[in-house]
């Protein structure tokens, strides 16, 4: 007998109250940002409690520091500075959420980033805070702040060559469209015979589309196999 | 009073064993082989790093004036924070400058999260900030519920709130214990974690896990309070007070604690929003802001609760803080036993979600400051990015600023009492 | 029966003298135990420990180490606190005489590798190792330490503890129990009395540097 598929209640129905994406009640904020910095502003958009727009990389500095100075605005706490990558042939975006006392709503700024030269000024003179935000995004995404006086990498050791949050960083023994598959052995079925599990041939990397002349990550010349727990 | 010419004093017997020991070397051709410029530490705690240094910062920290000397507090100490590594420049016992190097519990967990639907998600954050899970997985689960344009139903944010706090006392338990370890006490510790197994059997009752709870979901929680849930939480509520006042007083009044916390680290209300730390010990220093007040999420509308401050912004008022924010996190759980409606503890959502695609930021207060998600969705099972913003990352940048000046012994104090768990930190 | 022991403490991995290894030979296709044998595989290897016929002294001394393991604080992750909670009264380990949890590896019996480790903590942990003198043993505590756990695919995780060091008793669980872990000492109480486990017992193997290069994946 066969699967009958019954017709299901959208899950939004099922939920009580308002939907979620109401607008925030922000107006007052909107238009005040319209008037300090409208012609930095673009693509402003509302949910229902945050107000969002994108700025150009370039002028992060001086939006922020009107956002904060500004005793209408007052947005005197930098909640967090993400990277976001956007594919390998699109940009970056460096994106902050601030709060203040006096609006009701997040506010989300994205700063958008080159992806051939990613380099953005640094808003440390405005937060010292942001020091580490910086430093991630920097080892995690490789965006370079300018002004900076502490840039290194803060979660990888300090030879680490990649950026691992970037979107052609693959990880490595995912599936059969890595470089790295077949490196655990559980993904070879030639070795679930343990009796003849040295008989079944090393693995070898061939090298990924995406970077055609670079090796496997972390895998050493001449060396085939990056698992080292036993002589191959 | 007699002096000593040291041309002519009789070396001790140390001193003429290394003397013989440089000549016999030196027979043999083995000179002494110093270091290029003038940098050599001489009894080298901590090698400077032999390549240049890569920024004006770690200029500033690696060179040595006369009389300084670099101590590695290294990655595996006594303190139980975790693995952190505090390169700390000290002249004497006065510490002169800090450099703190993290990364040795990174998990890639962002970069995990981008290859998993977002149910799983929600178990890859739980071992982040591990004394506070349920912190851990509410920011995703409201993050994900906006994105997904849905309600969880209001029972299910009840208990939430319920287990979110009752995390909220025994991290703030754990930290009080964790305090008075390193500055030197070995009860209070012992004390501490009596009072988090207590909690901890409570919401084993409830998720099935002792400590990554696992108990989140998209548009709910996972199980409903049962009737061993509800007991045991009753036999712990009628003795939470009296055992927190028991442990309290054992440290409160102690004249060694305060002499060891009162006035060290203090830390003003604007610094602390400059170097972005949040939580207990923003509040400690003056400055009222809580998530939970300033952008109420779940049901922290309908609870009643005042935002508690504390003046100076040192050890002992950060220590304070959290006493007092676990009374007040009992109160609330007194509430919300008392409000708790009936109902579904989960919407009805499908395994694999599929949100359009939008983006969500999703902030809560966690133990430890302000723990929030930002989270791109691009319409397919997996999220396109995953960020979560960790407040002992970002607390963590306040001690290189409190530290000089202290001694080296004050370090570890003024660490603890900003509570960071490494797990948060590396991520 | 006469047992030729040698005296010297340098680093020879190969006991020197006719006393000759006896190495049970389980037939001829058995590639795994041939691997075994070999001495590159962290498990393995025959140095000594069937040259010697246990006395009762030996066993006395078996059982004084065993109910006094001295574990090294090295709690990296969520494991750690559990194994602080093993450590505190509700769950006390020190039953076992697992008190003093040593800050220094010089005075460390036992290493529970308690958490995630990363490729950058590789270092500093096989360096805590290479400091504890023998007899020392490893108990990898939680799925971390033991496969790389739920952080499987991650760039910066070391898949399992086994790859940088020899491991004695694994502990799985996320995180374990307390009375899980103290179920993996107890194991260890029985593999130290019956002296199996990676510490040389007459013949100093040398520094036990398993293989371990940067990439630990």
């Amino acid at each position: 007998m066969g699967h009958v598929r019954r017709p299901r209640p959208a899950a939004h129905a099922l939920g009580r109250g308002r939907p979620l994406s109401a607008p925030a009640l922000a107006g007052a904020l909107i238009r005040t940002l319209n008037e300090r910095i409208g012609s930095d502003l673009r693509d402003l958009w509302t949910d229902e409690d945050t107000v969002e727009f994108t700025i150009d990389g370039a002028r992060n500095v001086n939006v922020l520091t009107t956002l904060r100075d500004d005793p209408d605005l007052d947005f005197f706490m930098l909640a967090d500075a993400a990277a976001v990558d956007y594919g390998i042939d699109a940009h970056f975006e460096v994106v902050y959420h601030l709060y203040s006392a006096k609006h009701p709503a997040w506010l989300r700024v994205r700063a958008r980033v080159d992806r051939a030269n990613p380099r953005l000024p640094s808003i440390t003179p405005l937060w010292e805070g942001a020091m580490f935000h910086e430093r991630e995004m920097y080892d995690m995404m490789g965006i370079v702040f300018e002004g900076n006086r502490d840039l290194r990498r803060i979660y990888m050791s300090p030879d680490y060559r990649s950026f691992p949050q970037r979107k052609d960083f693959v990880l490595p023994d995912d599936a059969a469209d890595s470089s790295a598959h077949g490196v655990n052995p559980l993904e070879r079925p030639e070795t679930w015979d343990l009796t003849r599990f040295n008989e079944a041939p090393a693995v070898t990397f061939p090298t990924s589309e995406l970077r055609p002349d670079a090796p496997a990550e972390g895998v050493e010349d001449g060396v085939t196999a990056a698992d080292k727990s036993r002589p191959r | 009073m007699t002096t000593i010419d040291p041309e002519t004093r009789i070396p001790d017997p140390i001193e003429l064993d290394r003397m013989e020991e440089e000549r016999l070397r030196a027979a043999a051709g083995l000179l002494p082989v110093h270091a290029e410029g003038g940098e050599y530490a001489g009894f080298d705690t901590v090698g400077i790093p032999d390549r240049p240094p890569q920024t004006e910062r770690e200029r500033e920290v690696y060179t040595l004036e006369e009389g300084e000397m670099l101590v590695n507090m290294g990655p595996q100490h006594p303190s139980t924070h975790g693995v952190m590594r505090l390169v700390v420049k000290v002249r004497g016992e006065i510490v002169v400058d800090v450099d703190p190097v993290l990364g040795y519990l990174h998990r890639g967990i962002e970069k995990l999260c981008e290859n998993a639907t977002y149910t799983t998600v929600l178990t890859y954050v739980d071992p982040m900030d591990y004394l506070s899970t349920m912190h851990n997985e509410h920011a995703p689960a409201i993050a994900f519920e906006k994105l997904y344009d849905i309600r969880a139903p209001k029972r299910a944010e009840y208990i939430r709130a319920l287990v979110v706090e009752l995390n909220r006392v025994f991290s703030h338990g754990l930290m009080m214990g964790f305090l008075a370890l390193d500055i030197g006490g070995l009860t209070p510790i012992l004390y501490s974690f009596i009072n988090r197994d207590e909690v901890v059997d409570l919401l084993s009752a409830i998720s099935g896990q002792r400590m990554l709870f696992n108990f989140f979901r998209v548009g709910g929680v996972n199980f409903d309070a049962n009737d061993e849930f509800l007991s045991r939480l009753g036999t712990w509520r009628a003795n939470v007070l009296e055992n927190i006042e028991m442990n309290e007083r054992m440290i409160t009044e102690n004249e060694i604690f305060r002499g060891r916390t009162v006035g060290m680290g203090r830390l003003s209300g604007e610094d602390a929003i400059k170097l972005g730390v949040t939580g207990p010990n923003l509040r400690a220093s003056g400055v009222a802001f809580d998530v939970r007040k300033a952008h109420p999420y779940s049901i922290y509308n309908e609870l009643e609760f005042d935002v508690i401050t504390q003046d100076s912004g040192d050890s002992y008022a950060r220590y304070l803080q959290r006493i007092a924010e676990i009374k007040q996190s009992i109160h609330l759980i007194d509430q919300i036993i008392d409000k708790m409606p009936h109902g579904p503890v989960q919407a009805q959502v499908p395994g694999i979600i599929r949100p359009k695609p939008g983006r969500a930021f999703a902030a809560v207060e966690s133990p430890r400051g302000l723990y929030s998600v930002y989270a791109i969705s691009d319409g397919g099972p997996n999220p396109y990015r995953f960020r979560m913003r960790d407040p002992s990352f970002i607390s963590l940048q306040a001690v290189p600023k409190l530290m000089p000046g202290r001694l080296v012994a004050d370090t570890m104090a003024v660490m603890a009492s900003f509570d960071p768990v490494m797990g948060g930190v590396d991520k | 029966m006469a047992v030729d022991r040698p005296t010297t403490n340098l680093p020879q991995p190969v006991p020197t003298g006719d006393a000759p290894i006896i190495i049970p030979d389980a037939g001829g296709d058995d590639a795994l135990l041939r691997e075994f044998q070999m001495e590159e595989h962290p498990q393995g290897g025959f140095h000594g420990l069937l040259e010697v016929i246990p006395t009762k002294a030996d066993y006395v001394l078996d059982l004084i180490r065993a109910n006094s393991l001295w574990p090294l604080l090295s709690g990296l992750s969520c494991c750690a606190i559990e194994m602080m909670s093993t450590a505190t009264s509700v769950n006390d380990i020190d039953r076992f005489g697992m008190f003093p949890f040593r800050a220094s590896p010089r005075q460390a019996d036992v290493l529970i590798v308690a958490g995630t480790l990363t490729t950058k903590m590789a270092g500093p942990l096989v360096r805590l190792w290479e400091q504890m003198p023998e007899p020392k043993w490893c108990v990898a505590m939680g799925t971390c330490t033991t496969s790389g756990g739920r952080f499987k695919r991650s760039y910066s995780v070391v898949q399992g503890v086994d790859r940088v060091m020899p491991v004695d008793v694994y502990v799985p669980g996320c995180p374990p129990r307390p009375e899980g872990l103290i179920y993996g000492m107890l194991k260890l109480h029985e593999l130290v009395k019956q002296r199996r486990g990676q510490w040389g017992t007459y013949v100093d193997r040398g520094p036990q540097r398993t293989r371990w290069e940067g990439d630990v994946r």
